[in-house]
Parts: structure tokens; sequence; C-alpha cells
């Protein structure tokens, strides 16, 4: 089986390389119960049927594991990968939007009916428009009105909560450059946006390099905030009464939803409760058996969080990774230097995927930033902070090569169509909105008001904010793999 | 018929545990040795005599699976089971550890140096073959992760003058690279060999190469350019690979190591049944079809499994091994008429 | 505590102890190895889960272990309790390390699971015979731990 991780994901294999289709190493928990023999039958369906002294048959329990038992363990991450697709896929979806509907058809049970929100990122609706041959607007409208069509309730647009993200990141690294001659590891800031590369320094470089990587959570868990958070209590919601789903144009995203550190323990629910990829909507459509195309749109391309203008799309420049650099360099240029920088000149390195810009004052070298895509640079960029050697203040990290739109989650080309002309031309569509930068909006300003009391407070950091933990080696030797 | 032999020159005796990799510097003056003992020892001669020059210490934490020398013959690259690559530097006389290059997540197994020595390239076990950039500051710098292969990636070769790596894995697969635009691209996969590929070799033309496994073959490859005359297919503008020639039947076990001399054209094997062999092609071979005839078999060469063996680049017919039992060996080809 | 993947297996009975031969007591004569001195070297290797020997379990058997002098080769095989038995790496390195740390250099030894017994056969097999993993596999700490364990002596003091 291929793996749909991406590759940085897939060299975090700590101790196992013993099998192809390798097998998952994580010792399972089993309620245990006394048995009498231990004789065990395989079935002819392949199921393991346990045999009584009196000739029963019992059906073994397939041992399940989660998305967090992975995360946790230092073994493989690609060995359950199967299992971890099927428990973030959109069979869970289709499944929350049939319980919707049979508590639909009872009576009094509507109030138990789960609010559906689908939060769908502009890489996705970028990759669904080429191959639809639309303009990015359309696709946004017939995308809404797909989701609208299913059950789901509200469609919303993660540019906006990229704002929240982008924001956060300028701030932090104003105070990490400030630190920078006390606080040894405050620079450079590596960009937090992209979960496999968070999860590959997590696994393989723990303590040396996590406390580089900036605390700002991804768009998509931003918008997880404000979707348990803000837009529950303004409906009157619980968050386990919302049904969060986001649409991803990568399958680490499931991995980054499934985080310990965005589940709420008290409604024992997620920030997202599902991500899927771009490659499961266009499934999705598949299964019922439309062509996006001839899906009815909805006037609006997605619904909104805020205020009823601002149900727009629009993107950020600094290209289809979310801008992170561009709009880091500009604004501590700004408010560091006082420089005013309207158009970046990257200076391209080793190969494509590795760029580097610099802020020269007064013939000085005051910022240094590089944008550093796939699993070789990343490489280099670790290697050269762990021997004091990295000259950069920031790094936009991203583990896939030319970075998001080219995400393991996005469709494949056509027949006749290479992935470089694919790419291409969803880069275009992806670059063909308007662009904006993240302070323009005077909805952010106000959310920051009334929904987090403020910018910097305490519930702002808890909203915006996360945390990294090194994952421990694995020493249980019964199941080293060697 | 001719009568060939191979004569052992010297014992050297030095290693504490299994030695797994001979390799001879550039200009055959020097031996580096490497194994379980997570030493390099230098071996040269002293008037008539071999010696140990010196060991190298310190470098790894686990075994040393094997050695290359720069071909410039300044560096000396040792890779180890501790997933690192050290790079040694003799300008200064001493051999000073200039870098230790990290990534591989487990065991390294191969190291090489291209014929330019502006690239190198490392496997291990985590299935990958890194290819790092030595750049003028003599800094390393990982110029492609390749995860072609499906398993614990052997080794590792360059071609003998252009930029093509050849790779040799567990997954019972040879395969070759080579730069496309911005990366390194896998452009032919050879699967005829039925078991774990150990080691190759490229001929001095670097259009053949030998390949030698764990299911006790050795196969010989020949280069194929688009729209070659012996109407063997091609894809796009990439040479293809075809086996011309399998020896069987010479080897009782794992065959661990093959080396074609570039100066005589001589192949030696060697093999897990403690025996050296060489092997000559017959004169006149097609070489769409070779045939090669086993000249020499030293039984009981070494007192246990024979791990790695190397020409001499300089030195003609001059060959070292090392086996299992801790000994390096070096021995000399000898033809009468 | 571990989870068992087989609770109760079957455990049979012990092989008496060798007689010893007087071509054996006769210093004058060559001593050849031969299958029960090997058989005596694993019989007494602890399983990694149970507190019983792979004699015990069926796992080795005398009539599985070859042993050819003049080659220098000796052959054993394993049959691993339940076909998707995953300590049957585990169990096939701590017979091969006993062998090696045992045997006169000059003997090859294979390793290899008793010919349809396991699901995983040949993968189990091709690792036990690539002596580079073994041998890196025996510089893992956490690895030669549980090894030494499957083979201390502690039970086998009386045999």
């Amino acid at each position: 089986m291929a793996s749909k991780f991406s590759g940085a994901l897939q060299l975090t294999d700590l101790d196992d390389f013993i099998t192809p289709s390798q097998e998952c190493i994580k010792p399972v928990k089993i309620e245990k119960k006394p048995t009498k023999t231990g004789a065990i039958k395989i079935g002819i369906d392949g199921s393991y049927l346990e045999l009584g002294q009196d000739g029963s048959e019992y059906k073994l329990e397939k041992a399940k594991i989660t998305l967090n038992d992975c995360l946790a363990c230092s073994g493989c991450i690609t060995s359950a990968e199967s299992v971890l697709i099927t428990q973030q896929s959109q069979d869970e979806l289709y499944r929350i939007l049939e319980e919707n509907k049979n508590l639909d058809t009872q009576q009094g049970s509507a109030d138990k009916k789960k609010t559906v929100v689908v939060s769908v990122c502009p890489q996705s609706r970028a990759s669904l428009a080429a191959k639809y041959k639309i303009g990015i607007v359309e696709a946004a409208q017939r995308i809404n009105g797909f989701f609208k069509r299913l059950g789901v309730d509200l469609v919303f647009d993660t540019s906006f909560s990229r704002e929240f993200s982008l924001i956060e990141s300028g701030k932090e690294f104003i105070r990490r450059y400030k630190a920078r001659d006390t606080q040894k590891s405050a620079i450079p800031m590596l960009a937090s946006a992209c979960p496999g590369w968070i999860c590959y320094a997590e696994k393989t470089h723990g303590s040396y390099i996590l406390p580089y990587i900036s605390t700002t959570k991804s768009p998509q868990q931003i918008m997880g905030s404000l979707v348990k958070d803000y837009l529950a209590k303004r409906h009157g919601k619980t968050p386990d009464q919302i049904y969060h789903v986001t649409v991803m144009p990568c399958y680490d995203k499931k991995l980054e939803a499934s985080r310990q550190d965005f589940y709420n323990d008290v409604y024992r629910t997620r920030d997202v409760d599902c991500v899927i990829s771009t490659g499961e909507v266009d499934k999705m459509l598949d299964v019922e058996g439309i062509s996006l195309v001839d899906v009815e749109p909805c006037k609006e391309p997605c619904d909104s969080l805020f205020s009823p203008q601002s149900n727009e799309l629009y993107g950020h420049p600094g290209g289809g990774s979310g801008g992170y650099l561009e709009h880091v360099y500009k604004y501590a240029a700004q408010e560091l230097f006082g420089t005013h920088i309207g158009h970046l000149s990257y200076k391209t390195l080793r190969n494509q995927d590795f760029k580097e810009v610099t802020l020269e004052v007064d013939g000085k070298e005051e910022l240094k930033f590089a944008l550093a895509y796939g699993f070789r640079n990343i490489q280099n960029i670790v290697q050269k902070i762990k021997r004091g050697k990295c000259q950069y203040h920031f790094v936009e990290i991203m583990a896939c090569p030319s970075g998001c739109l080219n995400g393991g989650g996005q469709l494949r080309p056509d027949d006749g169509e290479s992935s470089k002309e694919l790419l291409q031309r969803v880069d275009e569509l992806y670059n063909s909105l308007e662009t904006r930068t993240p302070f323009q909006s005077n909805d952010i300003h106000q959310l920051y008001e009334d929904w987090l009391g403020g910018s910097d407070t305490e519930k702002a950091q808890h909203m915006l904010h996360t945390q990294y933990h090194e994952v421990e080696k694995m020493t249980s030797a019964l199941n080293l793999k060697w | 018929m001719t009568e060939a032999m191979l004569n052992l020159v010297c014992t050297l005796q030095g290693h504490l545990d299994r030695a797994w990799n001979v390799a001879w510097n550039p200009t055959g003056t020097l031996l580096a040795s490497c194994g379980g003992d997570k030493a390099v020892r230098i071996w040269g001669k002293e008037g008539d005599k071999w010696v140990c020059k010196t060991v190298l210490q310190d470098g790894h934490q686990r075994t040393i699976r094997s050695v290359a020398w720069s071909p410039c013959g300044n560096f000396l690259a040792s890779c180890s089971f501790d997933a690192t690559v050290c790079i040694w530097d003799k300008r200064q006389g001493d051999f000073e550890c200039m870098a230790t290059l990290e990534g591989h997540e487990n065991e390294v197994k191969r190291v090489a140096w291209s014929a330019s020595g502006h690239l190198m390239a490392t496997c291990s076990r985590d299935k990958s073959v890194w290819i790092w950039e030595f750049d003028d500051d003599e800094e390393f710098e990982c110029a492609s992760v390749l995860s072609a292969h499906s398993q614990d990636v052997k080794f590792v070769t360059w071609h003998p003058h252009k930029d093509i790596l050849a790779s040799a894995s567990y997954d019972d697969t040879i395969k070759f690279f080579k730069e496309e635009e911005d990366d390194w691209t896998c452009f032919d996969t050879l699967d005829s060999h039925d078991s774990t590929v150990w080691s190759l070799s490229f001929d001095k033309t670097g259009e053949r190469l030998v390949s030698c496994s764990d299911d006790k073959t050795v196969k010989f490859w020949q280069e194929y350019l688009p729209d070659n005359p012996q109407g063997v297919a091609t894809s796009g503008s990439d040479p293809k690979w075809k086996c011309v020639c399998t020896l069987s039947g010479y080897h009782s076990r794992t065959i661990y190591d093959v080396c074609w001399c570039h100066q005589t054209g001589l192949v030696a094997t060697a093999c897990g049944d403690d025996a050296i062999r060489v092997f000559q092609e017959e004169p006149n071979s097609d070489k769409h079809q070779p045939s090669f005839n086993l000249a020499v078999t030293v039984n009981k060469a070494h007192s246990q499994d024979v791990n790695s063996i190397s020409w001499n680049p300089k030195i003609p017919a001059l060959l070292a091994s090392c086996s299992d039992d801790g000994d390096v060996k070096i021995w000399q080809w000898e033809q009468k008429s | 505590m571990p989870i068992l993947e087989n609770v109760n297996p079957e455990i049979h009975q012990k092989a008496s102890a060798r007689e010893i031969t007087h071509a054996e007591e006769d210093d004058d004569v060559v001593d050849e190895i031969d299958g029960r001195e090997i058989f005596d070297l694993i019989r007494n290797i602890n399983d990694p889960e149970h507190p019983l020997s792979l004699e015990e379990l069926n796992v080795v058997e005398n009539s599985r272990v070859h042993v050819d002098n003049a080659q220098n080769r000796v052959m054993v095989d394993f049959t691993p309790t339940i076909p998707h038995c995953s300590m049957a790496t585990l169990i096939g390195l701590s017979i091969r390390v006993k062998l090696l740390r045992s045997l006169p250099n000059r003997f090859k030894v294979d390793v290899r699971i008793t010919p349809g017994t396991h699901a995983s056969e040949e993968a189990v097999n091709k690792q036990l015979a690539d002596k580079e993993r073994v041998a890196a596999a025996l510089e893992n700490s956490h690895l030669l731990e549980v090894v030494n364990q499957c083979l201390s002596s502690n039970k086998t003091s009386s045999e």
C-alpha cells in the first residue's frame, strides 16, 4: 500500500523496517476476560473465533488502534494508516448526517441533532477547481452547494482563521526576535502550520528542535477554536453539539486534529472532529453520482462566521502554503525597522523548494528568512540548527515538496497532464483571488475583542496557541523491530 | 589452458571483532578496514611489509559497516550502525574527524563518493538513499532523500565517471538514480535476483555492472542506450540495464561482495562459504552474451565468512579481503601460461 | 502486563537427559558434535512470553536439528506455537544467538521456521539469515536484554 502521508512522516519510522507492509507495533489494550481454553480458530472470513469448552464459538474482537495511540507511539506511523484513514473519513461524516436525518423523523429528538460545520481550506478548493476546470469562486459556490445538499449546516473558509494564525505568528516573531540574546531557542522561529513537519520533529528531534517551533496554531486548529468556542456560544450550543469537519490538502492534517492538545475533556469532543482530504471530497461526489460542475451552486462561496460582509473569498500573499514567511517578514520589517516592504525578492538556493530573502538595514543583514519545503530541505535546516549554524531568523517549513498545494490529499492529474502542469494550474487558481494583509479586516479586530477579550489575553493564548511534546523512543523490546 | 593462482601476500591482524569492509585509497598505497570493534584501521607499506599505520577510534558508537575514500584521497568517510557518517580529513597528516553527518534513522550500511568528489551517497536500513553535496566550504548538505526501495538498502555505488548512482537492497532489487531538474529520480529497477542484493561493482567503462546476492548467484548487467542496435526496449532518453549473464552453482552460501578490477577485468567474489573466487571473462566473449569462467577458488581463504573484497586501483591484480574472523588479507593474482 | 497471544499453549513432555556413550568418555576418540548436543543447547531457552522452555512448548524438537560435521553446518527448524506468533523472529534470534555463542566458529548456522508453520515464514527466515541485521540487532541494548533473558539459565541448572 502506497503511503498517503507526507514524505517526512514516512521517514519517522524509528525502529522498524522489517517488512514492507509493516505491522503496527503498538501494544493493544484489550479487555481480558478469563477463559477456560485457549483454543482459537480462524473463521472462513478471516476472523478469529475463540472456542469454548462446550464447543461454542465466540468471535474475538479486532484490536483497534486510534490515531492518538499512533501519535503517542514512537514506532511507525505509516503501518496503521488504513486504520487511521477510516477513522477520519467521509464515512464518518456520512454517518453523522444520517443520524441527524433519523433524529429529524423522530418526534422530540430534533434538539439532539448536531450542527454540522464544514471548513474548507483554499488549497483544496483550488485543487477541485483545477480538476473541474472552473474558477475559484464558482468552485467555492458549488462546494458550498454540495455540502448543503448533503445536510451540512454551515460551510466556512479557513482563510478566515488563517488571519489569526498569521497575526499571531507575526507577533510571536517580534517577541522572540527581541528575546534572541537572552533566550537561546527564540531564533530561528520555525513555522508550525504543517502537521507532517511537527510530527516528524516530535518523533525524531524532540528537545533539540521543538523549542524553536512557533506555538501558533495552524489555520485548521484555530478554525476548530472558533467553531467549538465562539460559534458554539453564539448558537447556544455546547462544543459536542457541533460536528466540525475540515477539508484539507493533506492526510497529516488528520493526525493534527487528533492531537490530545485539541481534545476537550469536559465535553469529550475535538476542535476538529473529522478531516477529509480533497481527494475524499471528490470521492463523495463520485458516490453521489454528480460532477462538481453539475452541483447547484449556492449564491455565496461560503458562510460567514462573524458578520454578513465577511463571506467574500480572498487570499493572502506569499504562496500556496499560507504565506507565513511573507507576512512575518513584512510585519517584522515594519515593526522592528520601520521599513515598508512591497515585494519580496527571493533568492533560490539549492533547489526550487529552498529560497531565502534578506532585509539589509544600513548594510547590515537584519532579517534573514527562508522557505524550506520537502524532507531534504528540512534536513539541512534541522542539522544546521543542531550544530548552531542556522543563520535564519524565520523558516517556513513544509513537509511536502512544493508546499501545501502539492499535498498528499490533493487530486492527482488526469490522463495526459503531468503533475507539474496540474500543480501550475492549481497555483494559478489559488493566486487568482484578491489578497489582503491580515490586519486589514475589521472583523478580526472585532473578534479579538468580542471573543478573546483583547489580543494578549490568557484566552487568546489558549485559543490561538498550542504546545509540542517530545515522543519518547520506544524501548519495549518485545515489540522492537530489527 | 592457463593456470591461475591467488597467492597470499600477508595477513593483517588487529581488528578485535568481525571485519566488515576493506577499501583502497585512489593511489593504492593505503588500505582502510573497519568492523565490529568500532574502529577503522589504516594499513600501508613500510619497506616490504604491510603494517597498521593508524587506528581511528571514537568516531562511532557502534559497528562501522563500511569506509570509502574520496577520489582526491584526502578524505575518508566511515558509516556506522550508529546511524551516522564520519568524514575524516587527512590533509594535515593525521586523520581528523571534520564532520559527522546525521539524518538516517538507523544503521547506515554503505557510503560512496562520486567520481567528481562533490557528491556522496549513503544508504540505510531506514530504506532510504541519501545524496549529499560536498560544497566548496567543505560543508555537507543533503541534496536528496530517495525512498525508492521498499526495504533495507544494503549498498550504493557511483558510476565510474558519471553522476549516476546504483543501489542494492534487501527488497531484492537494484535501482539506478540520476539527477533530473531539481531532484534525483530512479530511472531503472533491476529485479532478477531472488533474494537480498548485497553488492554491486561497475566495470571501468561504467557500461557494465556486476551484482551478487543472497540467492547465491552473480549477475552481469549491460547498459542499453535508446535506439540500441540490439533492439532492447528503453524508455525516453534513459538507458535500460539488462541481465546478460548469471553465474550460479559456484557459491554455496550468501555472496557478500563482488569487485570488478578496472585494470585486469577480473571479477572477485567474497562469500559466506569462507571462499574467495575469481572469474575471468572468456577472450572474445560477446558483451551482450558474455561468458565468465571460474579461474580460481581459494577455499578457506578465511576461517569464517568473507565479507568484503577489493582490487587495488593501481597495482594490477592485488586483492584485499576481510572476514568475520577479524583478519584482513592481501592476495596477489598470478597467471602462468 | 503484556497480553499473551496464545494464552494457554499446549505443554509437552521434556526429553530425558542424554546418555553418555563410551566413545564420548574416551578422550582418544574425536568428539563430533551431534544433533542431540545442539538440541541440548537450545531446549532450555525460555519463551519470551511464557515461563516455559522452547522444548516444553515444542518450539524446538530434537528431530528438527541437523548437523553436518563434514560441511560444518548446523540447521535448526523451530515451530512457533501459533501461525501468527509475533515473537517468532525473537525466538529465532535467541536460538541463533545461543548457537553463535556456544558453537565453534567453523560452523555455519541456519535457523529457520519449520516449513508451513508460520504466516510470515519467508520474511522471518530471511531476516534471521541476514547476519548484518542480526549483528545490528545485538547492538541494540533493549533487544539484547530480552534475548539474554530468554537465554538465562536460572531454570536450567538442574539439567
